[in-house]
């Protein structure tokens, strides 16, 4: 029953829970917490990060890093579902696996992935459902992330659409089934499978190996991981090992209950009455996160502080950062950079502030899509059971000495 | 022969190839609250998750508590007993919990 013994494991470090969730009032969002420090513990390929779990591995971005459009590889945040995740794969004997309601079943090489497929690139900002999950109050279910379950890279590798026509649909395909290769401590446990209806598969759903110019890092997904821009990661299979082609779709744990929220205008609910109907996630909201400052700057009065940060949505494309420093009374725009990185990718904002009073201010961030979408006020934003799409304006008190 | 197939294979591979060996995740202990029901605990829930995934999710009413350990075992299929269950569920909302019972 036993797939192995994790206690046979390195020898204990002292642990570094990030144990502290928000107590402030109930029921109104506040911000996320921002008070986690990075763990003395640096997992393989990383940076020390701030760390949730160590197995299944669960790993968050400082805020400090999101200040450029390029997520570095190894401050790159790390959810698995499962605890056993492979720990070599052989790059040469790897294969990924097409099969169900094709005309041909394929196993494709990483190398035939290389060479065999027309090689795209996309920018695209890699997400997580519950990002920001502390916010919520009463405490929603799920681990109480800050701000930093995110990040943009951008991902080498070929067209999922250019894999199915090499397999060639059947007519009645409809599903897809995407499996990882991670597993769980009991063989009756089931997989991590994601299904996506063939309508949500566009041209820009690849099969990554590459990331930022690297082979994907081992926490996120080697040799090959799906890349849906716009789409919050928990589709994003990493270790991706077989690709099913259905042409109904199969009830599964990680598609019908988890990642899901109310099926009403405002996805929302109460504690007391939750809503019965529920649907995926999917797509994101427009959102921004200041990387610069931090509540540990220091910040001289009258300086000239630069405050930096990005913006993003599914793919609309940013419009607009307002940035404000007396707390949303007025608020003033932020320069974009030049978003020559595509419509999926962060917009690094930056925007010239010169305290002249001194003691604590407040600085405040709002974006704004292109089809007119803009952040709300944490306090604005409404409970769902399980805190996912937090989308709060974004705020960072610091001390003006 | 053998040295056009190593330079293809190069030619192949230009990047660092980071996973060439077993890779190594280090093991963490999270500090955890004795107490009545910790054995229950460490037998069933260690197995598949550490024990930061438990603190790292708040304090939590023993509705909710009780949700997440039938959650392991039915959609997980987490081997627990109804005994199990109810020492588990008892310990997490006696040193996690938030005082509320819904």
């Amino acid at each position: 029953m036993k797939r192995r013994d994790f206690f046979k494991k390195a020898a204990t470090i002292a642990g570094a829970a990030a144990v502290g969730t928000n107590s402030a009032k109930a029921g109104i969002t506040q911000q996320p917490v921002d008070t986690r420090k990075v763990s003395p513990v640096a997992f393989p390929e990383k940076r020390p990060l701030i760390m949730y779990s160590d197995r299944p591995p669960l790993l968050e971005t400082p805020r400090d890093v999101f200040t450029s459009v390029l997520t570095p590889n190894d401050q790159f945040f790390v959810r698995w579902h499962m605890p056993d995740i492979p720990t070599h794969i052989d790059v040469d004997t790897f294969t990924i696996s097409v099969n169900g309601l094709v005309e041909k079943e394929l196993k494709v090489s990483i190398h035939e992935l290389k060479t065999k497929f027309e090689q795209v690139e996309v920018t695209a900002v890699l997400q997580c459902g519950g990002n920001s999950r502390s916010a919520f109050q009463p405490i929603a279910g799920g681990i109480q992330w800050g701000s930093g379950a995110m990040g943009c890279a951008t991902w080498k590798g070929v067209r999922l659409s250019d894999i199915l026509d090499r397999a060639g649909l059947k007519k009645d395909a409809q599903w897809i089934g995407f499996n990882g290769s991670e597993k769980a401590a009991y063989y009756e446990t089931p997989n991590f499978i994601r299904e996506l209806n063939l309508d949500e598969l566009d041209d820009h759903v690849i099969l990554a190996y590459e990331m930022n110019g690297e082979d994907l890092p081992y926490l996120n997904g080697y040799p090959l991981r799906l890349v849906i821009p716009g789409s919050y990661s928990d589709s994003w299979v990493k270790m991706l090992s077989n690709i099913t082609v259905t042409n109904e779709y199969k009830s599964l744990f990680f598609m019908d209950i988890a990642y899901r929220v109310p099926d009403n205008d405002c996805e929302c609910e109460t504690p007391e009455k939750k809503v019965e109907k529920t649907k995926p996630i999917r797509k994101m909201n427009v959102k921004s996160v200041i990387g610069y400052p931090t509540k540990e700057s220091f910040v001289s009065h009258k300086s000239h502080l630069v405050v930096r940060g990005v913006a993003w949505d599914d793919g609309h494309g940013i419009q607009d950062v307002l940035v404000s420093v007396d707390n949303g009374k007025t608020w003033d725009k932020a320069l974009l950079d030049d978003g020559k990185l595509g419509r999926y990718a962060y917009r690094a904002f930056r925007f010239a502030f010169k305290p002249l009073t001194l003691g604590k201010v407040t600085i405040m961030t709002k974006a704004i899509n292109n089809i007119g979408k803009e952040q709300p006020f944490a306090k604005d934003i409404k409970w769902n059971h399980g805190g996912y799409k937090y989308n709060g304006i974004d705020e960072v008190t610091v001390e003006v000495i | 022969m053998k040295k056009l197939i190593l330079i293809a294979t190069l030619l192949a591979s230009p990047l660092f190839a980071q996973v060439e060996e077993k890779v190594e995740v280090p093991y963490v202990a999270f500090p955890i609250k004795m107490g009545k029901g910790f054995d229950a605990i460490q037998t069933h829930c260690l197995m598949c998750h550490s024990f930061g995934y438990i603190t790292n999710q708040g304090r939590q009413s023993k509705k909710f508590w009780r949700g997440k350990v039938d959650k392991m075992v039915i959609h997980f299929k987490a081997p627990i007993d109804e005994a199990a269950i109810k020492a588990t569920t008892d310990y997490l909302y006696e040193h996690y919990g938030n005082g509320k019972l819904k």
